[in-house]
Order: structure tokens, then sequence, then C-alpha cells
């Protein structure tokens, strides 16, 4: 019950917290999302701006906070689902009111100019072979060993845990039962590498995305170690709490270097991406019908959303869901 | 031989996109920054960079391969070929004429003189290695 408890918070905690430094978390003459003079946000009006978004932020969280705790006792299933769409969905309303007010008093109109290099070598970027490699090779030898092993293996063994430690979804000594975890950690680690690939050929170079795909590559690590405890687990103890340690140790250190690779003062100022304002709906939603890009650097935040005025963007949004719900259909047949 | 070049465009010009990347990358080869055996990128990566639709840049390259600048290779990017400079028909040369007298009568209407005129074509054909 008290790890329950602590499932509901600690979602509502983080998405609270991620809210409340959002607007900081974005490159010089960016506010809200939009287009300002890079003193702006120093400025009075700047500061009072941030000053009201925080405060409505911190309502919607005490609102938040509050369902939570009704659900707790009246519908203890919903869990912090409902609290977390709720908060979203109010700061989310609240960031886009910031947005429109800034953008409209505040915003400026950069110049439209863009620029490539004409020197074909620069097309040359890859993934790294060498760096995304061994975590399939490890996922072959677990398979195996397993294989090595077989009689060995329970007739029955528990593939999924709750959030009170108990297991609750058992698979049978089978083919789909023994592998189906290592198929699902090839088929995530395939989804990153393919999303790294995509990111490569259909997105402008700049720093974020070096550090865009340098991130998947190397989550392959955590994501393979994860698949890989849980299917040995019927041959030998592994305390459970080992691969989400794992994998929270990594992500943790990822997100550290990339924000430090961003923000070192070595990293050239460049700002790749198209100035004008009016390509971001809402401030987060690029729609640009004459950019053939799909992906485009966020404004806030590390990482990169779609164009949603192409229709490839809608085709790999699709093709990426369907891969990442395989994994779930599979367990479910 | 291309590395270290860049191609500029304005998308908030009123010359369009297409125009502006022939100029630019015509410049380059007029004046042999971009010599003969040099490749360019590829159409994709152009127009993703330009944030300009690929039939733009793949049209201008096509200009640029009709003029005999560019070869042309099939879902990669171009290489740029030797080219003998085509003697100018008196049509073409009576077409620039004219283009070139109603650039000297816009840039009149804007204040600049006959002088500064001279002076900027001058520089412009210096530039050009003329």
């Amino acid at each position: 019950m008290k790890l329950a408890i602590l499932f509901t918070i600690l979602p509502l905690a983080l998405v609270a917290v991620i809210f409340q430094v959002m607007p900081l978390l974005t490159r010089r003459g960016i506010f809200f999302s939009a287009t300002v003079d890079p003193e702006f946000p120093q400025s009075s009006d700047g500061r009072r701006l941030l000053r009201s978004y925080r405060l409505q932020a911190a309502l919607w969280t005490v609102l938040a906070f509050a369902l939570a705790a009704l659900s707790a006792t009246t519908r203890p299933a919903f869990g912090a689902s409902l609290p977390v769409l709720i908060l979203v969905a109010g700061i989310g309303f609240s960031y886009w009111l910031k947005f429109r007010e800034v953008h409209e008093r505040y915003g400026l109109r950069r110049p439209e100019v863009r620029e490539t290099s004409l020197s074909p070598a620069e097309e040359k970027q890859s993934i790294n072979l060498w760096l995304v490699i061994p975590p399939f090779v490890a996922i072959a030898a677990v398979a195996f060993y397993l294989n090595a092993h077989w009689s060995q293996i329970p007739d029955q063994f528990p593939v999924h845990w709750g959030v009170n430690g108990q297991p609750n979804r058992w698979a049978s000594r089978d083919l789909a039962g023994v592998y189906g975890t290592l198929l699902m950690g090839t088929v995530m680690n395939l989804l990153c590498l393919g999303f790294a690939w995509a990111l490569l050929r259909m997105s402008r170079k700049s720093m974020m995305r070096y550090v865009t795909v340098r991130m998947l590559e190397v989550l392959l690590y955590p994501l393979t170690f994860s698949f890989v405890v849980v299917s040995l687990l019927p041959l030998m103890r592994i305390p459970l709490w080992l691969a989400p340690s794992v994998m929270l140790a990594f992500i943790a250190g990822i997100f550290f270097w990339s924000y430090r690779k961003i923000t070192a003062p070595s990293a050239p100022d460049e700002v790749p991406e198209p100035q004008n304002d009016s390509y971001w709906k809402a401030g987060v939603f690029y729609y640009n019908p004459n950019d053939p890009a799909i992906f485009v650097s966020k404004r806030v935040g590390i990482g990169y959303t779609m164009n949603f005025a192409n229709k490839m963007s809608w085709v790999v949004l699709v093709g990426i869901l369907l891969i990442a719900l395989l994994p779930v259909l599979l367990v479910r047949k | 031989m291309s590395s270290g070049l860049t191609l500029r465009i304005d998308l908030d010009s009123d010359v369009p996109a297409y125009r502006q990347i022939v100029d630019g990358l015509r410049i380059l080869l007029v004046n042999g920054k971009l010599a003969p055996g040099s490749e360019l990128p590829s159409v994709r990566r152009i127009a993703v960079d330009l944030g300009v639709h690929f039939n733009t840049v793949a049209e201008a390259y096509r200009t640029l391969a009709e003029e005999g600048w560019l070869e042309l290779r099939h879902g990669r990017g171009a290489t740029v070929v030797k080219r003998d400079a085509p003697a100018a028909s008196a049509e073409k040369v009576t077409e620039f004429r004219h283009r070139l007298r109603a650039l000297v009568a816009e840039m009149q209407s804007q204040g600049a003189s006959a002088a500064k005129l001279s002076v900027e074509l001058r520089t412009a054909a210096n530039e050009l290695d003329l």
C-alpha cells in the first residue's frame, strides 16, 4: 500500500517539478517557446510572466494532488494516471496562454536566413556500429545460454512484477516464454536505432542531433541489461531492484552528459531550425508544410519533435507506435 | 574540394528559393571555388538544411546541369564537370542587356548613383575573377 502511494505521488511530483523548470530549459532568445530579445526573460515583464505561470502551475499541482488523495480512497484503481493527465492538461493550457501573450506582445521576427555546407563529407555521419553491436551480441549470448540450460528452466516462471514487488504475470517454458523477453529487448533496441537512423537522415545537423543520436545509441545498454536480467531470472537469483536501478542511473548519466554537451561554452551557437514562431502551434507543435525535415529540435527541453505538416511524420509516428506496441501484443498473446 | 563552402538563402526574400540556390551555386562555379571534380551534397541534404522542398533543389541542380556545370548522380548529389565557356549568342547578349538595364534602373530608383553602379559592377566582376 505504501509503495502504491509512492507510485502515485512520484509521477505527480516529477511532472510538477518538470513544469516548474520547463520555461528555463530553452536556448537564448526563446521564452515560452516564442522568439524574443535574449534579454527579455530578465526584464520586469519577463519575470512577471514567469512568476504568473509558476503560480498557475502550482495551483494545478495542488488540484492534482487533491484529486490523487481523493481517488486513493474512492477509486484506487485510477492511481496517478487521471491526476497526472489533469496536471499536464492544466499546466499545458497555462503554458499556451503565456506563449500567446509573449508572442503577441513581445515577440520578435528574426530573418529566415538558412545556410548549408557544400561538403558532402558531412553526409557521412552514421550510427556508431562499435557502440551498438555489443548489446545485440549480449542478447544472442544470453539466448545461447538459455538454450544450453533449457532443462533447468522451471515449467512456470514470473516475467512481470507489480509495484509491491510481487509477480503478476507468468510465462511457461516454451519458445515464446523463454525467448520472448529477449525478443522484446531486440525490438526495443531496433526501435532506438531506427529512430537514430531516421534522425540522421531527416533532420538538420546540429549539436542537439549529435547528442540525441549518441543518447539513443547508449540507451541500448540499460535496455539490454534490463531485458537480459529478466530473461535470466528463471536460472539465476538476481535482485529485482537491479534492472530499474541500472536503468535510472544510466538515464540520469545520459541526460547529465547531454545537458553538459549542449550547454558547454565550446558548443556552437547554432540555430539550424526555422525561426518563425508561426511554425510553432501553441509553442510546442511544429507545423511547416515547406520544410522537408521530419524531425526538428524542440524549443523547450532536450530532444526532437516532429514536423506535423509532413505526411511522412505521421507514417513514422504510427510506425513507432506499432513497434512499441508489438511487445505488449506479444505478451498478451 | 568543396569543403568549407556554404550556400546561404533568405526565405523572406522576394527572390524565389530556386533562383537563390542557382545563383549562389553559379557564383561559386564561375569563380572556381567549386572546381571540376568537386562533389555537391545530395538534394535531400541541401533541401533539409535549407528548409525548402526537394523539388526546389532538384530543379536548381537540373538547371545548372543544363548549363553544363554539373553532372547529376541519380539518388545522390552532383559532380562539378569541366565546362567550356560557350560563346554567348546575340539573343543571349540582348537578354542580358535587358536584365542589366532593368537592374540598373531599379538601383538608380533606390538612389544608387551611376558612379556607385560602376564600382559595384567592377567589384562583382573582380570577385568572380573574370
